[in-house]
């Protein structure tokens, strides 16, 4: 089966960084590695190709940054890669990925579309299912179990408190995978130099029959500005070493618990 | 005849034309069948991979080495020493018999149809005669003192009793072994026996009176008093034919039994790796695209094999093994004798059926068993090819596996930005140099631990200050180190340790200065013994060694002896890895700390459980922690209230075992250089 | 048309908490100007819970009978596509929640219509509806608007907006007769409870909570102990029953259980948003944790940045 893995190289922002003058966020606060779910999603998608024919074609729209993440997927075992980018897509949001990932899949014809549930840097859980909804594809978000049995899956939604729905669905069809549905395997450091041999295709948008005006117009959001969360608004700091910071907890333990 | 008037005895005495051929052509088939046996492993040798193999210029002084080793008995003798007595007895007494056959053989084959006469009479005849004796005597009272251990002492490590499977999954190979065992000993018993009897029945037919020289002969000869002639010619024919075929069967057999590692395991010596287990090896540059470490035995090196063969399954590694030792299911020496066990097949070694995983992922990689091995087999080392394999597979521990992301993507193992590596100097009232930036004489490769860990923070800072106090020129590279690689490699990422030492050697490549300094045992090691082959070669100290230095130089002094009552714990990477073991006991004498050392000292000494990337694994199984293990042998220790240790991680495993075990109102820990700090005479500063 | 659009939202014959938060919401931005509130009931029982979202400040409630019992994101998706087209609202609202995830991407995306979700902040104003949610990882906020959308989709961050109250006098009910029989394409098989495990954690008055900053199983009976000491339920973040060393019945957080103790004290946990929808609504939260810019440190009234394990170690031995 032909499986087509959207990933995103996700920012994940020093621990003390400051917003620039501009209200950017500066380049070097910033560190980029393979969103978490989407290792989730991708050992999924090998594994449901494990011992039979079939493809798993992992896709970013990311920069060069991405290649390196590609790589690793390419490492743990997916079949080719692709990369997309214009730097009209630098700060997209999900539906304007969405559509660039339309074009890719309609190109691609995978029979299922893996993607993970959210990135952890927007959190916007919704890739995926705009992508399904652009391409009219069937869809479960939020996937906890994958059992195939032909051209029909049995999964697992997750729903809030733990309850579980279990649910049928037939290829073609697009899950959004939750985190724990599998152990991702690891890409070590020289199978990730070896996997230099595989392919990895780099396009453009008019290769995909796309510009960034038609990108953009799918964008359901515009960023206006960053900011900081206000600071202090939140928690009182308590001071001192381990010992004094227990203590004070312990003290407010004893007077939340009796009040 | 009397032959005592001229001091020999006859070969192949009264033996027709047609027997003696007969019993050439045997001896002949022997050696062809000795020489077939030899020749199968040599041939599977031939065709592994010669990774590690010395260079041919070396063997002269290596068999030299080896032998001398051999002769001495002293790794053989090591850690036991009733085997090592009983096996000198055996070893010694083949030797001698094996040199007085060669004898006989040379004056009756070779001399005496060259020359008309033979050299094995007269007082040459006697001499052998006496030496021979001696030797065969301690050959059989040293299988004795063996088949007494098997059978009644019967100690642990030689009851084939293996951690990684439930007995009915190894009891018929167990027994395998332990018949062959006794096969082992029991022939050579037989043979050296029937020798003496054999003497015995010709002393008892010709009384050639020189009982002194041949005591067990003649000791065997007084069964045979008051026996006719022709019964003893009947007892000498039979005995002599039942004594020569059973030598040359025992001889033609070599390749095949246990008796192999008379061959084997002097090979394995001779090749033995000095380094082993301190430098891993990297992967050969033309298998650069093969898949990491061993998977099958096609894959082992030349070396490698020859050390499966070699185990004689004495035991010692599965009793110094600290995994084995708290339970976990691992011993190197099922480890070695599986994988040897996988000869002929092809398929994988690790699995179900072969070595299993979590045998693989229990160990530490405290090279106790490459130390402990009387033959040079590197056990860890082994282990560490098969980790190359699981890791290039992906199968791995997820905690592991997150943490080699972790330093793969900020070069230490905490997860902490590259920039607050240097932060624990802030908290200094002077500053730390940058020995990036300007040129230092120490320049000080702290690690992960020692720069990360809060309670290690604390140590590192009195070295600071202790090494600023002696006035020494020191600086660190701040952002710029990264995790030295040792536990790394040792985990079996090989790609992401290749990366981590390419970087720091690049960096310190850069930098000016005369010595590295290091607290962390990991890193020194890797530093001293595995960056040369990456291009960097500097002269590595332990800070133990550079405060030493300094005590005795004058640079630091201590005042009052602090009096304490201390243990000390070798870690691994310093002790084992790169025998450090003086200058920590010798600080301790000079701060007036009384030493009582542990049961399992220096070489000996027990792993605290966190080496070789097992700090970063979830939770092994096991029926206690090693680190937990130790801290009660402290405990053990007669008013012994501070627990000594000179390793970051140590710091860490014992903090937390001597909370698990609760034994903090006993024994307290401390870092070696906090008990210096706190000894130091401080006349100039104000405290 | 305008106004603004709520999507209720059912489980098992019962209205889900959120949706009197997206009234709340919608009621506030229906005072800023954005058009009257609406609510739409969707499913098979929908009639039923018409008179539970028919409160002050809500026009109508439109009550959309569909095929089959279960929520089917399909049957949903398909039924708002055509409300939209019908009414054109300004701004339609539903939860960040399981199911609203299921096809509120696919509508927006499929209809060209603004979106934002995981929103914790909106306002109406006179370039239309702007939105607040996070970024990078919730250390930023991000501020969005919607350029040339008539319609926006925002999905609210379960907990952060107040619920409505006040039963309203005017609201009307209308039947809203969809064709939706052929749009479902998920066969609805069964739903499973959770095991209810050894503990109800949402019963418990104090909950000791750990998270990443575990990362080592053995580690986890230590904690166990200190929740004993100090007289706590042990709980957990999704990471440490990801990894099967917490059983799920002591999960906290959207996927889990959702929990109002009098104290809960975060250890290790950095406060991804999955988990303060579980336990946002503690009376006192406190949290250590070594990072201190984790998110958890917005919501709790006490924080500390240190050493879990330290600190647990020293309360440990205040509550022996």
């Amino acid at each position: 089966m032909k499986i087509l893995v959207p990933v995103k190289v996700v920012a994940s922002l020093d621990e003390d960084f400051a917003l620039s003058d501009d209200a950017t966020v500066p380049a070097d606060a910033v560190e980029w590695q393979l969103n978490e779910w989407d290792t989730f999603s991708l050992e999924a998608a090998l594994q449901l190709n494990e011992g039979e024919d079939g493809e798993v074609v992992a896709v970013t729209v990311g920069d060069e940054q991405a290649e390196q993440q590609l790589r690793s997927c390419l490492a743990k075992g997916a079949d080719r890669a692709i990369r997309v980018w214009d730097d009209s897509l630098r700060g997209a949001d999900a539906l304007a990925i969405a559509s660039v990932l339309a074009a890719v899949a309609r190109a691609e014809q995978p029979e299922l579309i893996l993607c993970g549930v959210q990135s952890s840097d927007a959190v916007e859980s919704a890739t995926g299912v705009a992508l399904a909804g652009l391409l009219d594809l069937a869809h479960v978000a939020v996937v906890t179990g994958i059992e195939r049995a032909g051209e029909r899956l049995t999964v697992q939604r997750e729903l809030e408190g733990g309850v579980v729905e279990l649910l049928g669905v037939s290829l073609p069809c697009l899950l959004t995978v939750q985190t724990g549905i599998n152990e991702p395997r690891y890409a070590s450091l020289r199978a990730i130099k070896q996997a230099s041999a595989k392919p990895l295709d780099v396009s453009g948008l008019e290769q995909l029959g796309l510009d960034a005006a038609s990108v953009g117009a799918h964008a359901g959001s515009r960023t206006l500005r960053l900011k900081e969360p206000a600071k202090g608004a939140g928690a009182t700091m308590l001071d001192g070493g381990p010992p004094e910071i227990a203590t004070r907890i312990a003290a407010i333990v004893r007077e939340s618990m009796s009040a | 005849m009397q032959l005592g008037a001229v001091k020999s005895r006859p070969i192949l005495w009264h033996m027709p034309v047609g027997l003696q051929v007969l019993w050439y052509a045997l001896a002949g088939i022997s050696v062809l069948v000795f020489a077939y046996g030899l020749a199968a492993p040599v041939m599977r040798y031939r065709s592994a991979s010669r990774a590690g193999l010395p260079a041919a210029r070396e063997l002269p002084g290596r068999i030299w080495r080896a032998t001398r080793t051999l002769y001495s008995h002293a790794a053989i003798g090591r850690r036991d020493r009733y085997a090592g007595w009983a096996h000198r007895g055996i070893f010694y007494g083949w030797v001698a018999l094996a040199i007085g056959t060669v004898i006989v053989g040379l004056s009756h084959d070779i001399a005496q149809p060259l020359f008309g006469g033979g050299f094995y009479d007269g007082d040459f005849y006697l001499a052998c005669k006496a030496v021979l004796n001696a030797l065969g005597t301690a050959l059989i009272a040293g299988l004795l003192a063996m088949m007494v251990r098997r059978a009644i002492l019967r100690p642990a490590k030689l009851d084939y009793a293996r951690p990684d499977r439930p007995p009915e999954q190894y009891e018929r190979q167990a027994h395998a072994y332990r018949v062959g065992d006794w096969v082992f000993v029991g022939t050579l018993l037989t043979i050296a026996l029937t020798g003496y009897v054999l003497e015995g029945v010709r002393i008892a037919m010709e009384h050639p009176g020189y009982d002194g020289f041949q005591f067990g002969g003649w000791l065997a000869a007084q069964l045979f008093e008051g026996a006719g002639q022709s019964t003893l010619a009947a007892w000498r024919h039979g005995l002599w034919w039942f004594h020569g075929l059973l030598a040359i069967v025992f001889v033609s057999s070599i390749p095949f039994t246990k008796a192999a590692h008379m061959l084997s395991s002097y090979a394995s010596t001779i090749l033995r790796d000095p380094l082993a287990g301190r430098r891993l090896r990297p992967i050969e540059p033309e298998l650069a695209l093969e898949p990491a470490g061993y998977g099958t035995l096609a894959d082992f090196s030349l070396t490698h094999l020859l050390q499966l063969d070699a185990c004689t399954k004495c035991g010692r590694c599965h009793e110094a093994c600290p995994a084995r030792a708290t339970g976990r299911p691992l011993s190197p020496r099922d480890v070695i004798l599986e994988l040897r066990e996988q000869h002929g097949c092809e398929g994988p070694v690790i699995g179900e059926d072969g070595v299993h995983a979590d045998t693989i992922w229990s160990c530490m990689q405290c090279n106790a068993c490459v130390q402990a091995c009387p033959v040079g087999i590197e056990q860890a080392p082994i282990i560490n090819q098969l980790r190359r394999r699981l890791v290039e597979e992906g199968e791995i521990d997820a905690t592991l596996q997150a943490t080699l992301q972790t330093i793969h993507k900020s070069g230490n193992s905490f997860g902490q930005r590259r920039r607050s590596r240097g932060k624990w100097a802030e908290e200094l009232d002077f500053e730390v140099k940058d020995a990036r930036k300007q040129p230092v004489d120490v320049l000080w490769f702290v690690g992960d631990y020692a720069s990360f860990d809060p309670r290690s923070q604390r140590v590192t800072r009195a070295l600071a200050r202790v090494l600023h106090e002696a006035g020494v020129d020191f600086g660190i590279l701040y952002d710029g180190e990264r995790n030295a690689g040792n536990d790394v490699r040792r985990a079996g990422e090989e790609g992401l340790f290749e990366m981590l030492a390419e970087a720091n050697v690049e960096l310190l490549g850069g930098c000016d200065f005369q010595r590295i300094v290091t607290s962390d045992p990991h890193s020194l090691n890797t530093l001293r013994n595995e960056y040369p082959e990456y291009g960097g070669s500097w002269s590595v100290l332990h800070h133990t060694e550079l405060l030493l230095e300094l005590m005795q130089e004058g640079r630091l002094a201590a005042g009052e002896p602090l009096g304490y009552r201390v243990t000390y714990h070798d870690p691994c990477y310093l002790g084992r890895h790169n025998d450090g073991y003086e200058a920590p006991r010798r600080l301790l004498a000079m701060i007036g700390c009384e030493l009582v050392e542990m049961p399992r000292n220096r070489e000996n000494s027990f792993c605290c459980g966190a080496g070789g990337g097992q700090i970063w694994i979830a939770e092994q199984g096991g029926h206690e922690r090693p680190s937990e293990n130790r801290i009660r042998e402290a405990l053990e220790l007669d008013g012994v209230e501070l627990f000594v240790v000179s390793c970051p991680k140590d710091v860490t495993m014992y903090e937390d075992a001597i909370k698990t075990t609760g034994s903090g109102e006993r024994l307290r820990l401390r870092e070696l250089t906090e008990l210096i700090d706190e000894a130091l005479v401080r006349e100039a500063i104000a405290v | 048309m305008s106004g603004v659009l709520v999507v209720a939202e059912a489980r098992r014959g019962e209205l889900r908490a959120v949706s009197l938060e997206l009234i709340g919401a919608a009621r506030a931005l229906s005072e800023q100007g954005a058009g009257p509130v609406s609510v739409v009931l969707i499913g098979a029982d929908a009639e039923a819970l018409a008179p539970q979202v028919a409160l002050a400040g809500v026009q109508d409630v439109l009550v959309v009978p569909a095929p089959q019992p279960q929520f089917e994101a399909h049957v949903t998706q398909a039924a708002l596509e055509a409300l939209v087209q019908r009414r054109s609202p300004s701004v339609v609202l539903a939860g960040h929640t399981i199911d609203s995830l299921g096809f509120a991407p696919a509508l927006a995306a499929r209809a060209g219509l603004g979106f934002a979700s995981n929103v914790t902040g909106a306002s109406w104003g006179e370039q239309g509806v702007l939105a607040q949610r996070g970024a990078y990882g919730e250390k930023l906020i991000a501020e969005l608007d919607f350029p040339g959308k008539d319609t926006v989709v925002l999905l609210l961050r379960p907990g952060a907006f107040a619920p409505a109250e006040g039963v309203g006098g005017e609201t009307g009910v209308e039947r809203v007769e969809l064709d939706l029989a052929g749009s479902a394409r998920t066969e609805h098989l069964e739903l499973r409870d959770p095991p209810t495990g050894d503990v109800d954690i949402t019963k418990a008055d104090f909950l000791v909570a750990i998270g990443r900053g575990v990362d080592d199983e053995g580690q986890i009976a230590e904690l166990e102990q200190l929740a004993d000491a100090m007289g706590a339920t042990l709980c957990a973040s999704r990471p440490l029953v990801d990894a099967g060393w917490i059983s799920a019945a002591r999960q906290v957080g959207q996927s889990g259980k959702t929990v109002t103790p009098k104290v809960y004290l975060a250890l290790g946990i950095s406060g991804a948003v999955q988990h303060l929808a579980g336990m946002a609504k503690a009376q006192t939260i406190i949290a250590v944790n070594s990072d201190h810019e984790a998110p958890i440190f917005g919501v709790a009234q006490y924080g500390a940045v240190a050493d879990m394990f330290e600190v647990a170690a020293e309360l440990e031995r205040q509550f022996r």
